[in-house]
């Protein structure tokens, strides 16, 4: 069809009429209406414009958040989508930060350092992980459930392990090493400048980069779960056998779905290690893991959005909890005494989400917004 | 053949005519739109032309000469659009068939029609034709959309719509000057099409409208904004849902896009016309009574399933509603000041979105007729901003009679006549005549019949009877036919009270019964979602519609209903007693018209037992009177 049908098409009768899809590239759009168009648009210049009004402690906070949605959509990859229970997200983590520090560290008389740029450091970082991934995924695709959680549990310890003893890499136990120097094209990120006016520091340049990958990443995610990968991920999880029948391989599926979230956990790694700034390989432990866990089961499992919606929550609790421990009694926060810590308060919120979540709302906040949405969507009937 | 006026003096125009010059000027904008495989699939001007051009040559190719009738029995879609267009332009008459028509009928119609060419749809409309085709000797071919399932019969007359627009290549190749050669000998008194009406009494009858008829129609309603006001342009959207062989659908889906180049939506089926209404939204929508009760019915019963804020929030816009109802009922359909600020009170809050639900969001104009509409069913879409305007015209006179206009709506008339158009009550029986170049040239191959309805004068008898109100606005009383005269001699016109029953969202059919009997009474067809909706939430358990039809609790709902239309009439025009039909009415089993209109006189014969129960004083049949209701006498 040529364009000047299209063009009518849009000025006879398609505008206004957002159901009315007349190609089956519009119905499949991830943003098929302009109502989401408009508000996804809105929302990413709200979150572009935040840093210039907050403090730039929170400026850093947000960017962890940043980091912490991509190493989700990660483990969302391969837990929620291909169904994959996987308890080795901090090892692909450390993996990635270390391959970023190796490649783009600089050498100290410790440990190692080629000191090269983040456009060569950061897709490495996503890289070797991912290889590493591919390497273990056809020991992981023989087995589920439990018999994977604990295979993939045992990961995290052999990579502590590793990560311990390899002292000209890690910096060793307990002393640590610098993370990569963000250097893009040759520009130091870390150094200040001077932006239509306003002075631009570290902290929002790293919030601009991070966000920028996290967009790409979570747009790139998204296409895969609605192309016939994604829709293999879902057969397997749904029924493996049902799967292969109809013709999905699961050996390449399950391979497939641990190499992309080896990938996006590296990346995650790599930025993290950045952010938070000097890293000690006691980092990468199980409790991490556990954290990315809870962000895909508090955001919502087998969701993008949900991933970030969960990664913000496990990101920012915290922080809200120290916040209202000033106001709450029974805390002993920095100042007064309680019979809770707000370590413990955190802890025991956390705990509590989790549980009430997989009970009362298996989707997560995104099953939440999913309800609202729906409930307005369908104003002023309920169906 | 010769040509009784030069071309270039022509004030008149074919659609063919009409549509190659839209072709011409915007060959890249849409023009139809047909959902196939989950997708609306555009038609551009210059498909369309090129497509009904290969049509005609297409049944040339079958030996279709000018005057010669081809058959159309399929749902709405584009390819009826084709061969009717295409058949005009070589100068044939089309014939539309109700897909709903069983074989008999069919039989019946090609028979009478002598259709050379008949185009089916599907396996289903091909089986019709196969079954009766031994009766219909001047059938020569049957051409076929759909191949599912046909693909394997093996008849000699059966062709594929590939192998016929084959074959129109062929012939084009062969005579190309034959379309240019046949719109140029065009006359304006060549029949165009047959359009069977539905025959509440008797077989039906087709009548023939010429092209100066077509032309009249198209100039009248639409062109001039008879029925669309303000015109409608190339940016109004149509949804096409009602049978194309009924002469309004073919106004407003083929005659008005031809004539305007609105585009075109093909609904999917009559069954999915509410879902494809949300995805059209279209701009011009007419429909039946029937479907303006059920869009009402829906929301009612949609609402009754929304939560507690919807629902509050629902009766507060419905009070705001029924304000701006009554004041743009006294207003004849104009906004007020007073309207205008309640509607932007209650838009954001209710209208917007109870209007998208129902896809009438970006309706300008919308219309009914084809049957009286309740009054209760009107204001409650004036409520919401749906101003419909009802009007009135037949197939005979070519939909062209009365319409409400914009600003001048009258509640329970049909409006003023159209312009150019004579229009009188008969000064002995107030039936309605009508007089303009859009009667119709009379029924085919009877002229005994075409005796009856037109005169020497050129008067069109319709049929109805009608009343002046306020000397401006005609109102139908009823047809001439079904007035009822009890044993007392009054005189009831039954679709009034009959339409009052309507209004319920619980009632689908109601006939009035009283002719020369005591009292009136009424049979009863209960609307099965609505009444099963209404029975799942009060918890009576039902197993089939009959069943359904048998609760007490049903009767009683049935009963109030009924109370609740007496209230508004005078005591000899009230309802005694009524009986429910036992059977939802079919147009397969004779009951209904294809446009679904009751036919009485059926309806009478088959329910005898029911009316003779009301009437003998037992209770041998569940229903009741205003006092009691009863199921089952064991």
């Amino acid at each position: 069809m040529s364009v000047t049908t299209e063009g009518a098409r849009r000025r006879g009768a398609g505008r206004g009429r957002p159901l009315l899809y007349t190609s089956y590239a519009a119905d499949q759009a991830i943003w098929n209406t302009p109502a989401k168009r408009v508000w996804t648009l809105a929302l990413l210049v709200a979150v572009l414009a935040l840093p210039f009004y907050l403090d730039r402690d929170l400026t850093s906070l947000l960017t962890t958040v940043f980091v912490y949605a991509i190493g989700g959509i990660g483990l969302n990859l391969v837990t929620g989508y291909a169904g994959q229970v996987s308890l080795g997200h901090a090892f692909f983590l450390g993996l990635g930060a270390y391959t970023a520090a190796v490649f783009g560290g600089e050498a100290t008389d410790d440990v190692v350092g080629l000191g090269l740029d983040m456009a060569i450091w950061l897709p490495l970082a996503g890289l070797v992980p991912a290889l590493v991934g591919f390497a273990v995924a056809p020991l992981a695709a023989r087995v589920r459930g439990l018999y994977l959680a604990i295979l993939t549990l045992g990961l995290v310890f052999i990579g502590l392990h590793i990560f311990n003893e390899a002292d000209s890499i890690t910096g060793g136990a307990g002393v640590g090493r610098a993370p990569a120097e963000p250097v893009l094209f040759g520009v130091d990120l870390t150094t200040r400048f001077e932006l239509f006016g306003t002075r631009v520091n570290r902290d929002m340049v790293y919030y601009i980069l991070c966000l920028v990958v996290l967009v790409v990443l979570a747009v790139a995610a998204r296409n895969l779960t609605r192309s016939k990968w994604g829709r293999a991920f879902a057969a397997v999880r749904d029924r493996d056998v049902a799967a292969e029948v109809m013709g999905v391989s699961l050996l390449r599926t399950k391979t497939l779905a641990f190499t992309i979230s080896s990938f996006y956990a590296g990346i995650a790694g790599a930025l993290l290690s950045v952010v938070v700034g000097r890293i000690s390989p006691n980092t990468w432990d199980l409790f991490l893991s556990i954290d990315f866990l809870a962000v895909v089961l508090i955001g919502g499992v087998a969701t993008i959005t949900g991933s970030i919606m969960g990664a913000a929550f496990v990101v920012l609790l915290p922080r809200l909890v120290d916040e209202l421990s000033a106001y709450l009694p029974f805390i002993s926060g920095h100042t007064g005494e309680g019979f809770l810590s707000v370590f413990q308060l955190q802890t025991m919120i956390f705990g509590a989400l989790i549980v009430l979540f997989l009970v009362l709302e298996p989707r997560g906040l995104y099953g939440l917004w999913v309800r609202v949405r729906n409930y307005w969507k369908a104003w002023p009937f309920s169906y | 053949m010769t040509t009784t006026e030069p071309a270039t003096r022509r004030d008149w125009a074919t659609i063919p005519a009409r549509i190659a010059e839209r072709a011409a000027l915007h060959p890249g904008r849409v023009c139809l739109r047909e959902k196939r495989f989950g997708i609306w699939q555009d038609v551009t001007w210059q498909q369309y032309w090129a497509n009904c051009r290969l049509a005609g040559y297409a049944l040339a190719a079958l030996g279709i000469g000018p005057g010669d009738r081809v058959a159309i029995h399929s749902e709405n879609r584009p390819e009826w659009l084709y061969t009717d267009v295409g058949a005009v332009a070589i100068r044939a008459i089309t014939v539309g068939l109700y897909s709903t028509n069983p074989a008999p009928e069919i039989a019946y119609l090609l028979r009478d029609s002598g259709a050379a060419v008949l185009v089916a749809e599907d396996q289903e409309q091909v089986d019709k034709a196969l079954e009766v085709e031994a009766q219909c000797p001047d059938l020569r071919w049957i051409v076929y959309l759909e191949p599912r399932g046909v693909r394997a019969y093996d008849h000699p007359k059966l062709l594929s719509w590939t192998e016929f627009l084959e074959r129109g290549r062929d012939h084009a190749a062969a005579h190309p000057e034959l379309l240019d050669r046949a719109a140029a000998a065009a006359t304006p008194d060549d029949v165009v099409t047959l359009m069977y009406t539905s025959g509440t009494t008797g077989p039906p009858k087709g009548a023939m409208l010429t092209v100066r008829n077509v032309d009249f129609a198209t100039r009248t309603l639409i062109v001039d904004g008879g029925l669309y006001d303000p015109p409608p342009t190339d940016s109004d959207v149509v949804l096409s849902y009602l049978p194309l062989c009924h002469v309004v659908e073919r106004a407003a889906t083929e005659w008005c896009n031809a004539a305007t180049g609105s585009t075109v939506h093909f609904a999917e089926s009559i069954d999915t016309v509410q879902a494809n209404l949300r995805e059209v939204q279209p701009t011009l929508f007419f429909a039946v009574p029937r479907i303006w009760e059920k869009i009402y019915a829906g929301v009612e019963v949609k609402m009754n399933a929304a939560s507690p804020l919807k629902r509050a929030v629902y009766g507060f816009g419905m009070r705001l509603a029924a304000r701006i109802g009554d004041e743009l009922v006294r207003a004849e359909g104009s906004h007020t000041a007073r309207t205008r600020l309640l509607y932007a009170l209650g838009y954001p809050l209710l209208f917007r979105s109870l209007r998208d639900r129902i896809g009438l969001r970006k309706v300008r104009v919308a219309s009914s007729g084809a049957a009286p509409i309740s009054p209760d069913v009107l204001r409650f879409f004036f409520g919401i901003g749906v101003v419909i305007s009802e009007a009135y015209g037949m197939t005979e006179n070519a939909a062209v009679a009365t319409a409400n206009r914009r600003g001048r709506v009258k509640l329970g008339t049909v409006g003023q006549p159209h312009s150019g158009t004579e229009l009188r009550l008969d000064q002995r029986t107030n039936e309605i005549l009508t007089r303009h170049p859009g009667n119709f040239a009379g029924y085919w191959r009877n002229p005994g019949k075409t005796a009856e309805v037109l005169d020497e004068d050129g008067w069109l008898h319709t049929g109805d009877v009608g009343a002046w109100v306020d000397g401006s606005h005609l109102k139908i009383v009823d047809r001439i036919k079904d007035v009822i005269i009890t044993s007392g001699g009054k005189n009831v016109a039954p679709s009034e009270l009959e339409n009052s029953l309507k209004t319920s969202p619980y009632i689908k059919e109601a006939v009035v019964v009283g002719d020369r009997r005591a009292y009136l009474t009424v049979l009863i067809g209960i609307e099965p979602d609505t009444v099963g909706d209404w029975a799942q939430r009060a918890r009576i358990p039902y197993t089939t519609y009959r069943d359904l039809t048998e609760k007490e609790q049903v009767l009683e709902l049935v009963q109030a209903v009924i109370k609740q239309a007496n209230a508004k009439v005078a005591r000899v025009e009230q309802i005694r007693k009524f009986r429910v039909i036992p059977k939802e009415l079919d147009h397969d089993d004779g009951e209904l018209t294809a446009t679904q209109k009751v036919k009485r006189a059926t309806l009478h014969e088959r329910f005898a037992d029911l009316v003779e129960d009301m009437y003998a004083n037992r209770k041998d049949r569940p229903g009741g009177d205003l006092v009691e209701v009863h199921t089952w006498t064991s």
